[in-house]
């Protein structure tokens, strides 16, 4: 497995020049391909890119929480579809790490076993830089709707 | 927090005008720039990503993606090409941004490349110099 991450600009470079977001690249092998991912992580929003054996961007999606409704909201914002895999990938990792994602992803769209290695890798790395936020904390995640019965 | 080891050697180019850091250059299958800017004295971070069928430009004064745009070329059969952008996310009523959008594809297709651009931008102003600055700092430090 080749593992590649950004190093941020020198220690001692100004604030003001510091880059503040932080790229993460890194490539898998699994089920007879190559996986490739990118996360972009900017202030309040990552950027997920996924691509299988291509280095084509494919579909872009977006996906966030919005006060009204538990489940992330999602868009279809270049081909794909809102009821496409790459589209309920984008609601499902915005679900599960609480962030709002825009998720850009090449991956074949007729096989669930491609898909689900692409998405538990992806988490587990999200997991492990730290991206994951806990629900508690979170101010993404929509608080739990209290159901008001009418009283008869 | 997030991990801070790095097993790849990352180039370092000189970039031509105005990044106030050096450029990282990936050894990533997706060849990729990321550096910061000041444009009209703001604090500007830029990551250019080329694809095989896309050219992605991260442009950034708000630590977001702000408007998204999709710019093509489409070939006129001896004709110059004509180019259509559309606002895939976000603001729809600004038409600077378009402009910007435009001038940049316009860019890429004069340097050969027919691949369509997704442009990001999240500025705080959106005035005509800054976009003529994003413009020429995008492209003196271009992907493609």
């Amino acid at each position: 497995m080749d593992s590649q991450q950004d190093q941020n600009a020198p220690p001692a470079a100004a604030a003001a020049d510091e880059k503040a977001f932080k790229l993460t690249a890194f490539s898998d092998e699994a089920h007879d391909s190559t996986f490739h991912f990118q996360i972009l992580h900017l202030t309040d929003q990552l950027y997920i890119w996924v691509g299988c054996n291509t280095v084509r961007m494919g579909h872009m999606y977006a996906a966030l929480a919005t006060p009204w409704d538990r489940t992330p909201s999602v868009a279809a914002l270049l081909g794909g579809g809102a009821n496409s895999t790459g589209a309920s990938m984008a609601r499902r990792l915005s679900m599960r790490t609480g962030w709002s994602i825009v998720l850009a992803s090449s991956l074949p769209s007729n096989s669930p076993t491609i898909e689900a290695f692409a998405e538990q890798r992806l988490f587990q790395e999200l997991k492990s830089l730290g991206y994951v936020k806990p629900i508690s904390k979170s101010s993404n995640r929509a608080p739990p709707t209290s159901a008001t019965k009418l009283q008869a | 927090m997030a991990l801070e080891s790095s097993s790849y050697e990352e180039e370092e180019e000189a970039p031509a005008v105005a990044a106030t850091t050096e450029p990282s250059v990936r050894k990533f299958v997706v060849p990729s720039k990321h550096f910061v800017a000041s444009i009209q004295g703001r604090k500007t971070e830029i990551v250019q990503f080329s694809y095989d069928d896309y050219i992605l430009v991260v442009v950034t004064q708000v630590g977001k993606l702000g408007t998204l745009l999709h710019a093509r070329k489409e070939e006129g059969y001896g004709t110059a090409p004509t180019f259509n952008v559309s606002i895939i996310m976000g603001k729809r009523d600004e038409p600077l941004l378009v402009a910007c959008a435009r001038q940049l594809i316009e860019h890429i297709s004069k340097d050969g490349s027919s691949r369509p651009l997704v442009l990001s931008l999240g500025l705080s102003d959106h005035s005509m110099d800054t976009l003529k600055e994003i413009i020429e700092v995008v492209t003196s430090n271009k992907i493609w």
